[in-house]
């Protein structure tokens, strides 16, 4: 089989430049989990149906298990670790606070989405939230506590 | 995990340049959203070889309404739709069809064009855009030529398009005057699906009705009798039955692990009746508002 | 006693902030540094076949392969009540997807490249894909050798047959319970097989060092039964228990599906085959649905008498599960169900059958109700049409018949404290029962289920948790228990266990993830027990460390010990209010005394909880006897629901559900295995569905055609409801619930159903596809297809009962 050469890969992750070596056929999702040090973002099904894989592509979420790394070149990727660098943002206080998760692996696609959603729309109608949701599974918590949360942040933290 | 085929990967700057990288490799593939294409290969269906990414090509990217067309190129994304305000107004099934694409992490990638290429009988962009006769636009090595949609879909994945052609866009002109439409896509529970059944339905001017469906047969299909039974008659309910009757003979839906042909039938006929309503609804400027679903 | 401050309260969970800011680590986020493996399993393409040969030579020679391995290298059987599972198919494959081989590489491309070099020869066999086929004499048998397996004392497999387990429940008189009963109604159920689809698949890593030490990183539920199935297997290598060390960190959901051992157990050999290397298994999603365990499929015959006044007078279940190709775990589902499937009713007359049956497709094993969740819908649908055939309201039905604490249970012992009638009330009224709701549009009908639940924890008589627990100098303190979170906010309740005792906020608490090595022993982290069981082990360690503490000060201070209590992190007295010695200051340096010599030093303690009052000594023929379940908790639950009669989707317009949980720990958190518990119970119901196809291969194994449901499809609103009647030997009068939020969906929804419609559906999923068709007058089953849910392709009334 002919060798394929590997290419060199700019990107912005979290706010930093990094430069990765990478096969053409290298997967965003296990780049970024093997090679740049970033684990928040999961191998949940691996064909795009989960949402635990979802990284903010130049600030929109997409699922990083169905891009090529070398896809990302120049482009920006922000991941939770990269969210809370100066402390929790609000959002992600208000999930803690209301206990919003349970195990846990689905939260950093969850808190990524909801991040993005909070950013187009600051103040989404339950049905806004669930849909942009939808693409995010979550086995544990029936989903009514993310939602919950999702609405106090976007309240500024308010209880109605 | 990661894919076990090697290819190489390409991203010319012009579309010239990308025709004559497909035509080097044989097998080799356009990648574009890769939304479709990506979990293919991790379904090991395919060995390319090489990818040629056309998201470096100018141009390509643009929804553009003028003179009562509409132009979408191929790298317009689902949620490029979604979030356009011209299409809400102009193209508003199309708006429709996009926010029940997948989810949004898949419709910011996934491109119109992408789905109309993957050719699945279920396809959401290839069924609701055959209502508005649309038209593809293809470059290749021979030059440019263009496909109406109703000759694109040969049978499930399988297009008219030429090896080492690409589509480039897809255009539809808009119906004069007063229109209303309506999309009615059955999925198995409230979240993202693909679609068991979906109905396309346009009906403008002096009640031109145009009707697709989609995931009922091998290819997305025009109800064609049906709309010559309709044509230029406003709707009633004896009307309606008339032309749900001629669901059986229209549709050739398989029993599969989605769901039962009985099932798709009955559901079929259920959805072209509300999908008309609505549609003629919608063309008076009454609800259902586009957005909420009629099945 | 007086009030509690943190016990009782919700306080935010410990876990969050790692969870929410993507620092919580999962097996598959640890670093193992360059030299460690990756794995791919080969697979199994048929239901049943001998295996005449595999040839691994290609896969050997291609860089990168470290090594290839297959069963031949491992005469070894494994399993946790049973020992029928060899760690790689030996001289057969029993199921589609099997493992046969693995190939260790370098990196997980070419591991997976050499994996499809790897050639097997097969010899089908006739698979067994049908239960009644299963049953027959001189059916083709899935285990041969049956008879030879060792298996706990408590299960009766059959050999020469396809019966891995019957359980038999007999109490009172069954002719004479018929005879008293004015009204007999008899009908069949299915149930088909559904997959756990915890969002995190199975993974392991496993590294066997040079010292012999085999350290295994494994998402699991139950690290020390891991350790010990694995002891077990793999002594032959020269392993003992203390040569095993397994590590769980975060686990991203269970229901049961990480519990015992399953593909963990080729960690271990791989990691021993490839010494000094760590080398990696992970599941991918696929592998996930059919290479783990799934719950099993069951055909259920109901046959329940009762007076006319409502009085039940006998009921007789008959149970055959489709238990899959190894039964090692699933014969206790069946075992579980085959004592307690009256439901939460005084029976007087009982005659359960629960047979576990081999067949050719993947194992069946625990899923979140363990057997509960698959006979209450049959049951429940029977109380309710049993109900209605009486002319009796169906909640009046259940209230004049619910079990008390003190009724006698289907096997003699006694059953626990529990307020099943406060349940029902308090779900009848806020389902608003009695009262028809309005459709909301033309071609729309509305309707409303009910439905009892009860479960026990289903573990060996011998099934105990510890903890070890120890102060820093700060006053902070650190717990070590094997005890595993999952989700349910385990590691929160037990620091709010060890804070309310020892007056420390639980800000100062740190709850361990397990370490074989270092944290104290927990059987398993299942059957909704270890708030009870780890909480007991833990509120006991405490109160150790508290006598400890009191010991400290009476010594060094001269102080009565009876007079001492905490508050707020001080040691106090009755006998001198002036006294108030902050635990920073002495839990680890002790206390100075007048001499300048100390007294006391670090506090640590222990806590072990054994129930020792369970035995399962019941009667192989009856059952009767023994103490088999350690308690039971009880609940109701109501749906009212919308149904769209052209398209047969259903709308849960409102979901209650009302648990007797003895103590909620933090309330919060139990609302959360309400909210969760329903909506995956929901989807079993609605839209989960497994299909195979007739050569017994999963056809659906991913996300796009197995749904589970998203933040769309929640109901309207879901009620949920906390009764606290203590349980005497609880953690502050606590019981588990994490399992029974999902038992009752299905059954509330199939009465819902036909309360709006009349339809009675008695096999689910009740899809939207199944209504619409019926109410068309379409028959499903006449339509469906080839594809099956479990190894019975037919109607419910189809189904012969017969064992041979």
């Amino acid at each position: 089989m002919k060798k394929i050469a590997r290419r060199t890969v700019t990107l912005t992750l979290n706010g930093e430049t990094r430069t990765v070596d990478v096969s053409p056929s290298d997967i965003l999702l296990d780049v970024l989990r093997e090679k740049l040090g970033v684990k928040s973002p999961k191998a949940g099904c691996e064909r795009g149906d989960c949402g635990v894989c979802t990284v903010l592509l130049d600030g929109k979420p997409v699922r990083s298990c169905l891009i090529l790394a070398i896809e990302a070149d120049g482009h920006e990727i922000t991941t939770v670790e990269g969210l809370g660098k100066d402390g929790m943002t609000p959002l992600q206080q208000a999930f803690i606070e209301r206990n919003a998760f349970q195990c846990g692996f689905c939260a950093p696609g969850i808190v990524l989405a909801a991040t993005a959603l909070l950013n187009e729309n600051p103040n989404p109608t339950d049905q806004e939230i669930r849909e942009a949701l939808s693409g995010n599974l979550c086995r544990c918590t029936g989903y009514d506590s993310i939602v919950e949360a999702i609405k106090a942040a976007s309240r500024g933290g308010r209880d109605e | 995990m990661p894919l076990v085929q090697e290819f190489d990967y390409l991203k010319p700057a012009t579309l010239g340049k990308a025709i004559k990288a497909l035509a080097g490799r044989q097998g080799a593939q356009v990648l574009a959203g890769g939304t479709d294409l990506i979990a293919w290969l991790a379904d090991d269906m395919a060995d390319p070889g090489l990818l040629v990414d056309i998201k470096g090509i100018k141009g390509l990217g643009k929804i553009k309404i003028s003179r009562g067309e509409v132009s979408i190129g191929c790298l317009v994304t689902f949620s490029d739709l979604l979030t356009s305000s011209r299409i809400r107004k102009k193209a508003p099934l199309l708006w429709e069809v996009a926010g029940r694409v997948a989810s949004t992490g898949i419709r910011n990638r996934a491109t119109v064009v992408g789905n109309i290429c993957s050719a699945v009988p279920c396809t959401d962009a290839g069924t609701a855009l055959l209502v508005y006769d649309a038209v593809m636009d293809v470059r290749g090595p021979d030059g440019k030529r263009e496909i109406p949609l109703d000759e694109w879909f040969l049978g499930p994945r399988e297009t008219s398009l030429k090896p080492g052609e690409i589509a480039t866009g897809v255009r539809f002109g808009l119906p004069e005057g007063k229109s209303g439409a309506c999309w009615a896509k059955l999925g198995r529970y409230r979240g993202e699906d693909l679609a068991q059944a979906s109905v396309a339905v346009l009906v403008s001017g002096d009640y031109e009705y145009k009707i697709a469906f989609g995931a009922v047969a091998p290819r997305p299909i025009r109800g064609r009798e049906m709309e010559k039974r309709l044509e230029g008659r406003p709707l009633s309910d004896a009307l309606i039955e008339e032309v749900t009757a001629l669901v059986p003979e229209t549709i050739a839906p398989i029993t599969d692990i989605r769901a039962t042909r009985e099932y798709r039938l009955e559901m079929v006929k259920v959805m072209l009746g509300r999908s008309l309503l609505a549609a003629v609804a919608r063309r008076g400027g009454l609800s259902p508002k586009y957005g909420t679903s009629v099945i | 006693m007086s009030e509690l401050k943190i016990v009782g309260h919700s306080p935010s969970r410990i876990d969050g902030l790692d969870k929410v800011s993507g620092a919580a680590v999962f097996v598959d986020d640890m670093d193992f540094g360059p030299n460690l493996l990756h794995a791919e399993i080969v697979e199994s393409p048929h239901a049943h076949a001998l295996i005449r040969s595999i040839d691994t030579s290609e896969a050997e020679s291609m860089p990168g392969v470290v090594k290839v391995v297959t069963g031949e290298d491992y005469p070894y059987t494994f399993g946790l009540y049973m020992k029928d599972r060899y760690v790689f198919a030996r001289d057969r494959v029993r199921f589609v997807g099997e493992q046969v081989a693995a190939v260790i590489a370098r990196d997980p491309k070419t591991a997976k490249r050499a994996a499809r070099k790897v050639k097997v020869e097969y010899e089908e066999l006739p698979s067994v894909l049908d239960l009644s086929e299963a049953l027959k004499p001189g059916a083709t048998l899935v285990h041969p050798e049956l008879g030879e397996y060792e298996c706990c004392p408590w299960f009766f497999p059959r050999g020469g047959t396809n019966i891995a387990h019957w359980r038999k429940t007999r109490k009172g008189d069954m002719q004479k319970g018929f005879a008293e009963a004015d009204h007999i109604l008899e009908d069949t159920y299915t149930v088909p097989r559904y997959a756990h689809c915890a969002i995190e698949p199975h993974v392991i890593v496993g590294r066997f060092d040079a010292g012999d030490r085999l350290t295994l990183w494994s998402a699991s539920q139950s690290p020390y039964t891991q350790r010990h199935v694995m002891a077990e297997a793999l002594a032959p290598f020269g392993l003992k228990h203390k040569d095993i060390r397994i590590i769980t960190p975060y686990v991203g959901g269970g229901f049961g599906g990480k519990a015992g051992v399953s593909m963990e157990i080729i960690g271990a050999v791989l990691a021993i085959a490839v010494k000094g290397y760590p080398v990696k298994v992970r599941w991918n999603r696929a592998q996930e649905f059919y290479n783990t365990y799934q719950r099993q499929g069951v055909v259920a015959r109901i046959k329940l008498g009762a007076k006319k006044d409502g009085t039940i007078t006998a009921i007789e279940h008959t149970m055959h599960w489709d238990a899959g190709a190894y039964v090692e775990y699933g014969a206790n589902v069946v075992n579980a169900a085959g004592l307690s499937a009256t439901g939460p009713y005084r029976v007087p007359n009982v005659k359960i059958d629960s047979v576990c049956v081999y067949t050719n497709l993947p194992c069946g094993g625990p899923y979140r109700g363990f057997g509960y969740s698959e006979f209450h819908f049959g049951l429940e649908s029977h109380v309710t049409r049993m109900a209605q055939e009486l002319g009796m309201d169906p909640v009046e039905f259940r209230k004049k018949n619910a079990i008390a604490p003190g009724d006698t249970l289907p096997y003699g012992a006694k059953m626990n404290p529990g307020n099943l009638q406060e349940a029902i009330d308090k779900v009848a009224t806020a389902v608003e029962w009695g009262k028809k709701e309005e459709p909301g549009g033309p071609g729309k009908v509305t309707g409303k289920g009910f439905a009892l639940f009860w479960k026990a924890p289903a573990m060996p008589p011998n099934a105990a948790s510890a903890a070890f627990l120890k102060f820093n100098e700060d006053g902070s303190v650190n717990i070590a228990v094997s005890g595993m979170e999952i989700g349910q906010g385990l590691l929160t309740v037990l620091a709010q266990i060890a804070g309310e005792v020892l007056t420390v906020p639980i800000s100062k608490i740190r709850v361990e993830t397990p370490d074989t090595d270092r944290n104290a022993y927990e059987w398993q982290t299942v059957g909704s027990h270890v708030t009870w069981g780890c909480g007991n082990a833990v509120r006991s360690a405490a109160m150790e460390a508290r006598e400890k503490i009191f010991d400290t000060v009476h010594r060094a201070k001269g102080l009565k010990k009876e007079s001492l209590y905490l508050e707020a992190e001080h040691v106090k007295s009755t006998d001198d209010p002036a006294v108030a010695l902050p635990l920073k200051d002495f839990v680890i340096d002790g206390i100075m005394v007048e001499d300048g010599t100390w007294r006391g030093g670090p506090i640590l303690a222990s806590g072990m909880f054994m129930p020792e009052f369970t035995s399962a000594t019941g009667d192989p023929e009856t059952s009767q006897g023994g103490h088999p379940n350690v308690h039971y908790t009880v609940g109701a639950a109501a749906a009212s629901i919308e149904i769209d009669t052209e398209t047969g989707k259903v709308r849960v317009l409102k979901a209650v559900l009302a648990a007797d949980v003895g103590k909620a720990i933090n309330p919060v958190l139990v609302e959360g295995q309400i909210f969760g518990g329903l909506l995956q119970g929901l989807g079993t119901v609605l839209y989960e569905e497994i299909k195979y196809g007739k050569d017994g291969r999963l056809l659906n194994a991913n996300f796009t055609d197995y749904k589970i449901p998203t933040a769309m499809d929640t109901p309207d609103e879901i009620v949920p409801i906390i009764i606290e009647t203590p349980q005497p030997d609880g953690p502050f009068g606590a019981r588990g619930v994490g399992e029974h939020t999902m038992i009752p969906a299905p059954p509330i929804v199939a009465n819902a159903v036909a309360d709006a419609t009349g339809l009675r559906i008695k096999s689910l999923p009740i899809t939207a596809e199944k209504i619409a068709l019926a109410l068309k007058g379409i028959d499903y089953e006449s339509v469906r297809g080839n594809y099956m849910g479990l190894c019975f392709k037919g109607r419910p009334e189809d189904y012969e009962f017969k064992t041979g």
